[in-house]
């Protein structure tokens, strides 16, 4: 029983965000409408339609707060509607205010937090929409849609009770003219019947139906039913073919897909041993005729793989949409003038990837508007546009996907980062700096003032969080800068993650696991080679001074006394370190599991993978192990480090 | 009278037990993968079912010596809040409907270190079996890893 509530909450949440992205695309286009005459009516029908539904399904679910917060932003579009009127700032910022509460009172639900009081801003909205000049009778009962759309889902408790399909249209009659109808198939898989009214419908009729499997949204909100209403129920018949062509899909079901053929991968290479070895036992034609159809299986899983992959791939878009607010709000603050310019975000990319994302993409824009963007008249003397615009581009290449964040500000000033890398400690290197160094300076740990500590308080992080996301994601970033001119930041990103490549290398009695992204190069380390330095160690590699870390040291594993190591080398240039371990024993794709629980999560650790025998093998974070360690010489003296160099 | 499903399992010569729809299933212990830097308690990672599980020692959890694994070593896989948690423990052959009026609060003579996730004592003829609570008791093992036990 719990578990369907929890399903069903699943589903009003991945609905509710739906409307949600809606919601803020469609109040930009209505903002900009600010002084215009009339808003452009489409955008601000959309708009309705999105708060009306949002309302619907907050009640169904119970959520007070999200259901009356909806229904007053309603009922305000629905009076600049109807009086035909335009909107004022004071207005659209209380929209924003109302918009932001609601997303915020969603958000409090899903994380289980205390319900958002939503009291205030109703009724400032309430005082808006009593302002607006409208012949509107916003709280007469009048019908909350005059076409609208019914959705009816059988089940045997309905049918028991006697209410099936015949009743739902005789129902639909009373209320108006059913102007189409048609069978789908929900996103639980069950049959459903999908019907476009024309007629109007009272909130109690609705509420009533409601608990009869009877769910409505508007389709063409408050209009009339008078010339436009053929047009309405045309655009009625194709919003049912084009939902009829998609299923919502939970993305738990496609982990577990996706963990199912993992399994096929790990049992596909054990075939493959025995293959291999059963090579001399066997007439040459079946082996081969075996290897084959190995082969051929190998073929197979690798597209259905991609097949479910891609499945789970959703466009950067979604990344993006949120930063036009942020935008915006910050420019206000700083006033500042910024145009977005988004490109590409129909690009596609593991969903995951994109919830990992957002707060890294949201901290480079923040920091482009608030040190990037120059001040109008700072703009207008430098002979620039007053509004400076802010690029977000997505663009995908064979297994990546690269995002571009630019400004046409003032670009980094070199020296300021060099003189703030000094006053922390950082060792800077004399000469002019290139974006490979500026980029270093700027991601070390301790350059910026907001630290590690504030990704929990939420507020936002320094560019070392923005790196260390990335290097946890198997990504890479560029900086491009040119003082007066503005700033690039390239990312570059794997297209999914489930499954990756790795070496897998030996260190005591245990295998490890190291995803090939996070490696530059492998090196053999002769043991005599090793200096001690300071309690840190370190090599000659390529004619340069390279820190290493023993892993067996830095996982506490029984030493082994060997005369040479294998050297996964990790970062590049001044935070290049070398991991050692005993012996690289292999090389393969592996199905990356996560290792969530608080109880196994070390920094170390990422996931853990079957090779095939069903033991666990752990997949470690090198990146993360090279950045301890260098926390660690940072503290006893880099400084020695440098002079040696 | 309203009554409850337990699986029975013993550490250390104990007789514990937790409600039956707690235990997603018990398994024979296999390959445990040490993890580093984990907790003293946990011995490591296994896969059980596709996922991933942390065993926790309960000999080392409730302060007993380790002992080496043997045939009638059992893990218990065990499900709350969305967590799947793996239990090591001697032995576990038993399942046992316990009355509510066997049920006894846990007393004074359970102070102490095991108190905190103790949910009661039961006893069925001549056998003291003590009832854990799972939630307490992963509860108060996330207050060991973040004293650092």
């Amino acid at each position: 029983m719990s578990d369907q509530l929890d399903s069903f909450l699943d589903d009003y949440f991945a609905e509710a965000e739906e409307h949600l992205a809606v919601i803020r695309r469609a109040l930009l286009i209505l903002e900009q409408s600010i002084g215009r005459p009339r808003p452009d009516a489409a955008n601000l029908e959309e708009l309705f339609r999105s708060f009306h539904s949002l309302k619907g399904i907050a009640g169904m679910v119970d959520h007070r707060e999200t259901e009356t917060l909806a229904h007053e932003l309603e009922s305000y579009l629905r009076a600049i509607r109807e009086g035909d009127t335009a909107i004022n700032t004071a207005g659209m910022d209380a929209l924003i205010k109302g918009a932001g509460t609601l997303e915020a009172s969603i958000a409090a639900r899903r994380a289980n937090a205390p319900a958002v009081d939503t009291a205030a801003i109703a009724a400032e909205l309430r005082g808006f929409a009593a302002a607006t000049p409208s012949d509107a009778r916003a709280d007469a009962p009048v019908a909350i849609a005059a076409n609208c759309s019914c959705i009816f889902t059988p089940s045997p408790a309905l049918i028991a009770r006697g209410i099936n399909v015949d009743v739902v249209r005789a129902r639909l009659r009373e209320i108006g003219e059913i102007i189409s109808a048609a069978p789908m198939i929900t996103s639980q898989g069950a049959v459903a019947f999908q019907f476009a009214v024309r007629g109007t419908l009272t909130d109690e009729q609705a509420a009533a139906w409601r608990n009869d499997g009877m769910a409505f949204s508007a389709i063409a909100p408050g209009s009339a039913i008078g010339p436009t209403a053929s047009e309405d129920s045309g655009a009625a018949a194709g919003a049912i073919l084009s939902s009829g062509h998609y299923v919502r899909v939970d993305l738990a079901r496609l982990d577990e897909l996706m963990r199912m053929i993992g399994n096929l991968v790990i049992l596909r290479s054990r075939l493959n041993d025995t293959v291999e070895r059963s090579e001399r036992h066997l007439p040459a034609a079946h082996y081969r005729a075996m290897q084959d159809d190995a082969e051929a299986i190998e073929r197979e899983l690798r597209e259905l793989r991609e097949g479910v992959m891609r499945v789970r791939l959703v466009p950067v878009g979604e990344i993006f949409r949120r930063m036009p607010f942020m935008v915006r709000d910050l420019a206000r603050e700083t006033g500042r003038s910024v145009n977005v310019v988004m490109s590409g975000h129909d690009t596609k990319i593991d969903k995951f990837l994109v919830e990992r994302m957002m707060d890294p993409v949201l901290h480079i824009v923040r920091n482009a508007v608030s040190h990037g963007v120059e001040s109008p008249e700072e703009r207008q003397a430098s002979g620039k546009p007053l509004a400076a615009t802010l690029r977000l581009g997505a663009s995908a290449s064979g297994e990546t996907v690269v995002i571009e964040i630019a400004d046409d500000g003032r670009g980094i000033d070199a020296e300021r980062v060099a003189a703030r890398a000094r006053l922390v400690g950082l060792p800077v290197p004399s000469g002019p700096l290139d974006n490979a160094t500026l980029l270093e300076l700027i991601s070390a740990p301790g350059f910026s003032t907001r630290d590690k500590s504030d990704r929990v308080s939420g507020r936002g992080f320094g560019m070392n969080v923005v790196r260390e996301t990335l290097q946890e994601l198997g990504g890479r970033m560029q900086l491009e800068t040119e003082r007066g001119h503005g700033t690039r930041f390239i990312i570059e990103l794997p297209l999914t993650l489930a499954i990756t490549a790795a070496m897998l290398a030996r260190v005591g009695d245990q295998v490890f696991a190291i995803p090939q992204a996070s490696v530059r190069e492998v090196a053999e380390i002769e043991a005599a080679s090793i200096r001690a330095l300071q309690g840190s160690e370190i090599v000659e590699f390529r004619g340069a001074p390279l820190p290493v870390v023993r892993l067996s040291s830095a996982l506490g594993c029984r030493e082994t006394p060997l005369d040479r190591f294998h050297a996964f080398v990790v970062g590049s240039g001044a935070a290049a370190v070398g991991i050692l371990v005993d012996r690289i024993v292999g090389h393969r794709e592996i199905v990356v599991r996560a290792t969530s629980d608080p109880l196994i999560r070390v920094d170390a650790v990422t996931g853990a993978t079957d090779l095939g025998d069903g033991r666990a093998v752990l997949i470690l974070d090198v990146a993360a192990i090279a950045r301890q360690a260098r926390d660690r010489g940072a503290r006893r003296g880099l400084a020695v480090v440098k002079d040696i160099a | 009278m309203s009554a409850e499903n337990y699986i029975l399992f013993t550490i250390a010569g104990t007789s514990y037990a937790l409600p039956s729809q707690d235990v997603a299933h018990v398994e024979m212990v296999e390959q445990i993968t040490r993890v580093p830097n984990a907790p003293a308690f946990v011995d490591g990672v296994v896969f059980s079912r596709g996922q991933v599980v942390p065993a926790i020692n309960m000999r080392a959890r409730f302060g007993f010596e380790r002992a080496p694994l043997d045939v009638s070593s059992r893990l218990l896989v065990v499900q709350s809040r969305g967590r799947s948690v793996g239990l090591l423990v001697d032995a576990c052959r038993e399942f046992m409907t316990v009355p509510e009026s066997a049920v006894h609060p846990p007393g004074e003579a359970l102070s102490g270190l095991s108190a905190q996730y103790v949910e009661g004592v039961a006893s069925v003829g001549d056998r003291l079996i003590v009832l854990l609570g799972l939630e307490r008791l992963l509860g108060s093992t996330e207050h060991a890893v973040a004293a650092g036990a």
